[in-house]
Formats: C-alpha cells, structure tokens, sequence
C-alpha cells in the first residue's frame, strides 16, 4: 500500500466499455492531495463514468485505479471509509429533514464525532436544518448532499455534476461551499460540463471528450496554451451580421440565442469589424470583449461547443 | 454487521412511513377494511333470513300453520302473495325471485292422509322463480330441506334416521374467526411483497443506492434492516387487524407465539420474492404489475378468503405449492384449533420456502453497479 504517495488519486490507462459504447477510452491522469481536479466535458463526454469508477460505484473494464494507495477494485470497503461522494443526480428521503439526513448518514460510517450541526452551517442550511428534503429548492439539495459527502471528514471528495440542473444563483452559492472545501485543502474530484466552474473551482482541469482526455492542465495553462484570441460578441444581431463579418475575413459563430462570437488577435479587429457593420447597416444591440475561456479551448480542440446551444466555430 | 448501521437504517424508514401518514393510513386500512366487509358479510350467513313469498291457495288451517312453520324456522322472512294473484306474473312484474304456491286442497289432501289412511294423497307445493337469480337455489334448497321436515311432522311417524352434529372443538368457530387468520396472512404477504419491491425500486431510481454503495453500509445490514422494517410494519398491521376484530366481532382466537413465529415467516418469504424481484425488474411500475401478478392468484387461491375445499380438484393441488397456504394453515391450526402439530408442519414447510427464498433475494440484491 502506497498511502505515502503524493498523489490521492492514480487512474492508468483505464477503460470502461458498456457493450459496443466505449465510455472511457484508455485513459491516465493523477490528482494530487489537496488538489481540486475537474474533468471538464459535455454530456455524454464520459466524465460520469470515469469518476464512478474511480470513487468505487463502478467497475472498469481494464486498467488501473488506485486512490488514496489503495486499489478501488479490491479495497472498497477500506476506501469508502475515507471519501465522500455527491453522485450525479444526487437525491436523499423526502420526508426526513437535513439534520435527520446527516446523523443517518453519519451513523453509517460508524461514527459519533460528526459534528452535524458545523456541517449544517458549512453549507450554509442553518435555517433550514428542520426542513424535509422533499421542501428544498435544487440548490439547497446540493448544498446537503455536498454535507452529506463531508459527514465523514473524507480525505477524498467526489462531486459528479455538483450544479447541473441549478439557476444561476443557486449556482454561485454551491461554488461558494465549494470554495470552502478548497481551503480547507480537501482533494476534490469535480466533474462539471460549465467551463466557469472548472475556472474558477480547479487546480487542474482535464478536458475530457469521447472517452479521451485531450488536454490537461492548469485553466491558465490550457487557455494561453491553446486558446490566446481574444472573443468579441454581438448580441442581438440582425441575420446579415455573420455574412458581414466572414466577408472581411473573421471566422463568426451564430449562437441559439442570436448572438455572434468572433475570435479577433488584435483589439483593431474590433474597430473594423464594428466599422464594416455600420457601413452594411447590420444592426446589434449589445458587443462586449473578453479574454478567451475554457470553452473556447474545447471548441478548438474538439471543433464542438461544450455546450448544445452554440454552433460549432465557422458553421453559421 | 453493526447493529448501529442496521438501527439508523430502520429508524429512517420508519420515520419515512409514519411522516407519510396517508401511506400509513391506506396501508393499515387496506385489511381492516376487507375484515369489516367480509365480516359483515359472513356474520350475516351465520343468521341467513332469505325473503320468501308465499301465495296460499287454500286458505286453511293446515296451510296457515305450514307457513307459521316456516316463519319459526328462522330462515325466511314471509311476505305473503294474495291468491288471486297470477304468481308468475308477480315474480316477473316485482324483484321477487321466488315465490311459493300452496295449492288449493292441501287441507283436504291432508286429512285423506292422515284418517284414510291414503298414502297416494299429496299436496303439490310449486315454486315460481327467476332462474336468472343467484341466490335462488340456494332458497329452494333450504325450503326443501324445510319442507321435508315439515312432512316428517306431518306424517306422525318419527324419522328413523336422526343426524347429530358433533364438532370436534370445544367452542363452535364462526366463519370470522376463520377468516381472520387468513386476512392477516394475506396483508403479511401484500405489506412485505409490496413494500420491499415498491421501497427498493423507488430507492434504486432516484439514486439513493447509488449513494449508499458508496457508504460502508453492507448488503447484509441493508437486508437486515429491511427485514425489519417490514416485520415492524406487520405486527403493527396484525395488532389493528384482531384489534378491529375483537371490538367488533368479538372473535374468540387463540394469540400465541406462533402468531409472531408465522408473521416473521411470512415476511422473510415474501421480502425474498420481493428482493428477487427488484434485481429483475428495473422500474417501480413494472415491479408493482409483477408483484399484482404474485399476490393476487395467491391471495384468492391459497384459501385466505375462503376454504380450498371449495375449488376444483386441480386448484386445490396448486393451491397446495403456493407459500401463502402454509401460512393460512399454520395460522388456522395456531389461533383456531390449537393444533400445534399442524402448526408445526407448516411452520417447518413455509420456514424452508422462505429460507430458499431469502438467500436467492440476497443473492439478487444488486447493491453496487457493478457492470
């Protein structure tokens, strides 16, 4: 047993096949203790099974995985002990309350030291700690189910989609316990498809798609590495716009919600591009500029939008 | 195993039922109810007063006695048909489904009897009924019988052959008291099969277990405490049931250990059917179609309703192969004939079922994805 390693987490050209699927292709990475990791993909990337397989839900078809030393094909019963997980889609009793919800879950790790009602205020449902789960809104379901994979101080935390399905708002307040959880130094293993959750929560983020991890590194890694333009966007564009644009050379893409991403290198680009519209008489009703994200890193290596509602890049 | 993990288990599944109180209150009332109504039902059979019209024809001493004999026999409540009144027409014309014609003559067709000696003299008594009736010939059977011993009397001559009941009971047991034993296998069977299939499909669809595999909570201390939540439940269920059976039917059962005994056996058989069931069927809906379609041939088939005498040959020899029957029987030969040799026999047939069968829900149970 390798417990001494630096590395929490120790993935080897793992493999999970459902029939013909193949879910997870050969895949290798490591997560180092008190590192928050995210594997960063759109749905059906193979983030989920990946992290299934990793904190003991699944078995992998082939290669190896060893967590915290120990191997999660043979050692489960002395891992569960010692991580805490949030599976996708995460729901608890309906008629049992939040405090009710962490002393059952902790009586399940044999434990009496759990300090509920600090877990309570950790995620921040003091006022709602007698409130039955089937009353909480989306956000403060999460908020409790990320208590409930803290109930036993694991050292290893597995969050699978932590803030899929949420509102903005909602959105924020999970990334704020989630912050916490960082500086309290926790390894955490976060599987999200929102590249600014990614940003902002992970040390390292590993794009995953297809089964395959096709880039890895530090979110200020991957961008100047592989993602330096900067993005203008119009929103509100009359029809004509992209034609506009692709006539003087840019590469447009049209979003769901008739608005316009441009990658321009320089900041003339924008002065051009905004003076050839108002030649054409293309109307918008909003343009900001900024520096290149996550998704632009996925768009480029994948050719494909992280998420369903933008165009691939230059297919307007 | 930790008693500690098997107690928190049990104590939030409880928790969930009692905040549900519209599932408690249906769950509960679910046999009560078929007690009250089936109850209701037999007790009336044990004082069975059929309506019976009488149309007499002869207007005589003999004939107003006959029918006065039929009154004090308790078995007929007498409306009386006027005589000139066409009986065919009044059954077809009113809901009257039987009506019985006492002919004009009788009392002469008596006396010719009865002081000339003329044995070939004889009042023909015709019943005018709707054969579309159900309950029509069980009318003329218990008129029949009436009327014989009626003759009998008649006749002078007392019956050679006397028939005399003799139970081999002390106490004479009502229909009730039969029933109850039954009521209470049956909902044992219904709250375990149901609830361990509905509980664990619900559970495995919204992800609960999924959670759970990745606790150290084992497959043996989920079992366990499954098991007891169900058995926690019967009792409860079995208590208001002979609760609701004592206060209004004032039933006269013998409570014993085997009752407990039974009880548990019922629900580790039906728990493990339940179980096996789960692994097989993925969603709840389809499971509760699956656990229907083993309950309710069960349930009319084993004889918790009514005696398996009552059915064909064949049936009976299924009925024979269903766990639910043994239960019927132990529970029977326990709180009505304190036969604790059949008692026994049954206990040691449905405790083998219900061992076989939990061991294969055991191995059923699919905790983890595995795969």
């Amino acid at each position: 047993m390798s417990e001494k390693t630096d590395y929490a987490i120790e993935v080897e050209n793992l493999t999970k096949r459902f029939g013909e699927l193949r879910a997870v292709d050969n895949i290798s990475f490591t997560v180092k203790r008190g590192e928050v990791f995210a594997l960063l993909g759109p749905n059906g990337a193979g983030k989920t099974s990946t992290v299934e397989i990793i904190d003991t839900i699944r078995t992998p078809t082939s290669g190896k995985v060893t967590l915290l030393g120990m191997d999660v094909t043979t050692q489960k019963r002395d891992i569960v002990h010692r991580i805490g997980v949030l599976p996708q889609g995460f729901t608890s009793f309906d008629r049992i309350t939040v405090k009710e919800t962490l002393q059952y879950y902790s009586r399940l790790y044999r434990r009496g030291t759990t300090d509920v009602d600090q877990l309570i205020e950790l995620v921040n449902l003091t006022d709602k700690s007698d409130e039955q789960y089937k009353n909480l809104s989306g956000g403060l379901k999460q908020r409790l189910g990320i208590a409930i994979s803290l109930v036993n101080d694991p050292e290893v935390v597995f969050l699978d989609e932590p803030t899929t399905g949420l509102d903005p708002r909602a959105r924020h307040e999970v990334w704020q316990v989630l912050q916490g959880l960082k500086e309290k130094g926790k390894t955490v293993l976060l599987t999200t498809h929102y590249m600014e959750e990614a940003e902002l929560l992970a040390d390292t983020v590993a794009i995953i798609s297809r089964g395959k991890i096709i880039a890895m590194g530090s979110p200020v890694e991957l961008i100047h590495n592989n993602a330096q333009d900067q993005i203008l966007t119009l929103q509100s564009v009359d029809g004509n716009v992209a034609d506009i644009v692709r006539k003087i050379g840019f590469e447009p893409v049209l979003d769901s919600d008739d608005t316009v991403r441009i990658r321009i290198i320089q900041t003339e680009d924008v002065q051009l591009i905004l003076s050839a519209l108002k030649d054409a008489g293309a109307l918008y009703l909003g343009l900001d500029v900024r520096k290149p994200n996550l998704e632009e890193v996925f768009l480029k290596l994948t050719g494909e939008a992280l998420h369903d509602s933008h165009s691939e890049w230059g297919q307007v | 195993m930790s008693l500690r993990v098997v107690a928190a288990n049990l104590y939030v599944k409880l928790l969930c039922v009692y905040r549900e109180k519209t599932t408690m209150f249906f769950t509960l009332a679910f046999p009560v109810i078929l007690i009250l109504l089936f109850g209701t039902i037999f007790m009336s059979q044990d004082n069975v007063n059929f309506h019976l019209s009488v149309q007499d024809l002869d207007q005589s001493k003999a004939s107003k006695e006959s029918i006065e004999a039929l009154e004090t026999n308790g078995k007929f409540k007498i409306t009386r048909v006027a005589p000139d009144v066409d009986a065919v027409q009044y059954v077809k014309d009113t809901k009257v489904t039987l009506v019985m014609v006492i002919p004009k003559g009788m009392e002469r067709a008596l006396q010719r009897r009865k002081f000339f000696s003329d044995y070939q003299s004889t009042a023909v008594i015709t019943y005018v009924y709707d054969p579309s009736s159900s309950s029509v010939a069980t009318k003329m059977d218990i008129l029949n019988g009436v009327l014989a011993g009626i003759n009998q009397e008649l006749s002078g001559i007392p019956p050679f052959l006397k028939p005399v009941t003799k139970s081999i009971l002390i106490t004479k047991y009502r229909f009730i008291e039969y029933f109850i034993p039954g009521i209470i296998a049956m909902a044992v069977m219904t709250l375990s099969l149901f609830g361990s299939v509905n509980s664990n499909t619900e559970l495995r669809q919204k992800g609960i277990i999924r959670k759970l595999s990745t606790t150290p909570i084992t497959r043996s201390e989920w079992v366990l405490s499954d098991i007891l939540y169900q058995f926690t439940i019967a009792v409860v269920s079995t208590i208001v049931m002979l609760l609701v059976s004592y206060a209004v039917f004032d039933v006269n059962l013998h409570i014993t250990a085997w009752l407990p005994a039974f009880v548990a056996l019922d629900v580790f058989a039906f728990v493990g059917i339940g179980m096996i069931l789960t692994r097989f069927v993925k969603e709840a809906q389809s499971a509760a179609a699956a656990a229907n379609a083993i309950s309710f041939p069960m349930m009319f088939l084993s004889g918790s309703f009514f005696p398996i005498e009552l059915m064909p040959s064949f049936l009976q020899t299924l009925a024979k192969t269903l766990p639910l029957y043994y239960v019927n029987e132990g529970l029977r030969a326990a709180m009505i004939f304190e036969d604790n040799a059949s008692a026994l026999h049954s206990a040691v047939i449905i405790g083998a079922f219900a061992s076989v069968v939990f061991i294969l829900g055991i191995l059923a149970t699919k905790w983890e994805e595995g795969q």
